[in-house]
């Protein structure tokens, strides 16, 4: 269980986040939406110990994150960020390997490398320079590597000692298809007991995906719920000031599609 | 090696056509360093046979008394020159290495950003002010009074750079090289006062600063150098894994597990320690951190558990030859190694910096 309680951010003197209180299980799909500038992206990099000044307000099984040292924490918990660049000439697999550097076993875990780089569908690009890759291949070997960083979740499963998955608009990049197979290949990992939050702007993929949603306005929470939460219009039309008409329109959509 | 014999030939053959990239390169660069160790040995105005060599080489383990005037050449001329050679270089070129991996730059070389400026006005100051305000710190210091300097110099201009060349984690190149222009300028300026009051001695002292030469120094510059280079390669060689990961920035890193605001200190602390001595003992000799790295970046790729302990080999066979060939060139004039440094370097640079436009392009 990740669990943030009574969690207040400030970045200078502007409070990005306020009062958030929620838990994200192992084995479930959270996802967090909210318009631009709700805090999402805070939101998650607290979860993740980025903000170490609070750091103690988010529990990972009960145990404040500052108690963890980087790499016990790293070998529990893989971040994906939005995007990541690379000014020099490394090659796929290299950057899918160093998804192992928190267990050290760059060289010994060859068949894992493998596995992973298939499953986001980046093995056929495996000797080509990140740099040179198109935006949607970049974010399909940064999968690969977050992926590899938990890969143990797929092998043996551990109740007492869940993973967590935390994905920061991981799909921005990619076309439908590879976005929901995407999603689908997240929710196997779910389904294998990682904890699995992720930031979405995709209202539809997330009603789709989600088993809890949590919409965020202006740094606090104002809705949190199962996928029903996106089904309705007035809940959706409040969040991101829709006209009425649109968000009738997103919340059918989202009917269909959960 | 397990093959040694002829007959065994063909499976050695083999065997090395099947070694990893980084360990072919390695293997090269060993045999052409130990090739360039005697020939620079062997190379100079007097004549010296290779017997010469190993025997002053074998006097220096045995700590024996110098005898006779070619002992003399190897052991107190030729010897140090290419020890330093070899120091300097591998300094150089790894300083070069983390520091670009630290900025996530190509371009970030410890000569164009000013460090090597800040740690050669450091030394300056010491020897100019060595009677005067600062005699309390060479009386302290002894004969670590100059590599310490510079060490400080080269650490608070690392230092400036930083809070001025990167913002939320993110370094921003043409700030980065902007400051470095400012900072190359206000530390020619500061020793250029320190020139203008220093006496005749003091002048003849300094004067090889400007250009970078390896030929002032002797047996306690070495072991200084030994200390003050081999030391934060260990370190840095400890941190090649958090360099690889800040390749993908500063967040990817800490996700990984890594400990990134400690890691960046002590990579830059290594770093400037080792720009500081090179720069207390040779002077201001340019490029080896940007050309090194760049060269091996291409043929291995920017892995830096094999891209450290590579540079180190490159940079101190490519000073050892270029200064040998300095030396040997207008013979018996000494030409300084920084200037044909600079003019290996200054070209590289461009096509570095065309390379790049061409990409933002």
């Amino acid at each position: 269980m990740l669990t943030v309680t009574n969690l207040t951010v400030f970045l200078g003197n502007r409070p990005v986040l306020q009062d958030i209180d929620f838990s994200a299980a192992a084995g479930h799909c959270t996802a967090i939406l909210g318009p631009n500038g709700a805090g999402k992206s805070t939101l998650l990099a607290c979860l993740c110990g980025e903000h170490t000044r609070y750091q103690s307000q988010v529990r990972l099984d009960g145990v404040p994150l500052n108690h963890f040292k980087g790499s016990e924490r790293a070998r529990r918990m893989a971040v994906m960020p939005q995007s990541v660049s690379l000014s020099f000439p490394m090659r796929v697999h290299q950057v899918v390997a160093m998804g192992r550097s928190p267990y050290g076993d760059e060289m010994s875990t060859a068949g894992y490398q493998r596995d992973a780089m298939q499953l986001a569908g980046v093995w056929e690009l495996r000797e080509r320079v990140y740099p040179t890759l198109s935006g949607g291949e970049q974010q399909r070997v940064q999968l690969a590597r977050v992926l590899l960083q938990i890969w143990e979740a797929r092998l043996r499963h551990h109740p007492e000692q869940p993973y967590y998955l935390l994905l920061d608009e991981c799909t921005s990049a990619l076309d439908p298809a590879h976005q929901h197979s995407v999603m689908q290949m997240v929710k196997e990992f779910a389904q294998a007991g990682v904890g699995v939050v992720a930031v979405m702007h995709d209202i539809s993929l997330a009603a789709s995906w989600a088993d809890q949603v949590i919409m965020l306005k202006n740094g606090k929470i104002s809705a949190q719920g199962d996928d029903s939460v996106l089904k309705d219009a007035s809940c959706l039309q409040q969040v991101y000031d829709l006209p009425p008409a649109l968000a009738r329109a997103y919340s059918q959509q989202c009917a269909v599609w959960s | 090696m397990p093959y040694s014999t002829a007959a065994a030939e063909g499976p050695l053959l083999r065997k090395v056509s099947a070694l990893s990239r980084p360990v072919k390169v390695a293997l090269a660069l060993s045999v052409l360093t130990v090739a360039g160790f005697f020939w620079a040995l062997l190379t100079g105005p007097m004549a010296i046979t290779f017997e010469d060599v190993l025997q002053g080489i074998h006097g220096m383990f045995a700590l024996t008394e110098v005898s006779g005037a070619s002992d003399w050449v190897v052991r107190e001329l030729r010897l140090p020159r290419v020890l330093i050679a070899l120091l300097v270089g591998a300094g150089l070129a790894v300083a070069g290495a983390v520091t670009q991996g630290v900025f996530r730059n190509p371009l970030a070389d410890p000569g164009l950003i000013g460090v090597a400026s800040g740690a050669a006005l450091a030394a300056v100051a010491v020897i100019v002010l060595s009677n005067s305000v600062l005699a309390g710190w060479s009386a302290l210091t002894g004969p670590f009074a100059l590599p310490l300097a510079a060490f400080a110099g080269g650490i608070a201009v690392t230092l400036v750079i930083y809070r001025l060349g990167t913002r939320n984690g993110q370094t921003h190149v043409a700030l980065l090289l902007l400051a470095g222009v400012a900072i190359n300028v206000l530390t020619g300026a500061a020793t250029g006062v320190l020139t203008y009051l220093a006496d005749d001695q003091q002048l003849r002292d300094m004067t090889f600063w400007s250009m970078g030469s390896l030929a002032h120094g002797r047996w306690p510059e070495i072991l200084a150098l030994v200390l003050f280079v081999l030391l934060p390669l260990c370190v840095v060689m400890r941190y090649a894994r958090v360099l690889n990961a800040l390749l993908m920035g500063e967040q990817v890193a800490q996700h990984l597990g890594f400990n990134v605001q400690s890691s960046r200190r002590w990579l830059l602390a290594a770093s400037a320690m080792m720009v500081g001595a090179a720069v207390a003992v040779t002077g201001m000799i340019g490029f080896i951190g940007l050309v090194v790295p760049h060269l091996l970046r291409l043929v291995i790729g920017p892995d830096h558990r094999c891209l450290l302990p590579l540079s180190a080999l490159g940079g101190a066979l490519l000073l050892l030859v270029a200064d040998t060939i300095a030396r040997t060139l207008l013979a018996p004039a000494d030409l300084p190694v920084g200037l044909m440094m600079a003019l290996i370097g200054g070209p590289v640079f461009l096509a570095l910096l065309l390379h790049q436009a061409g990409r933002w392009r």
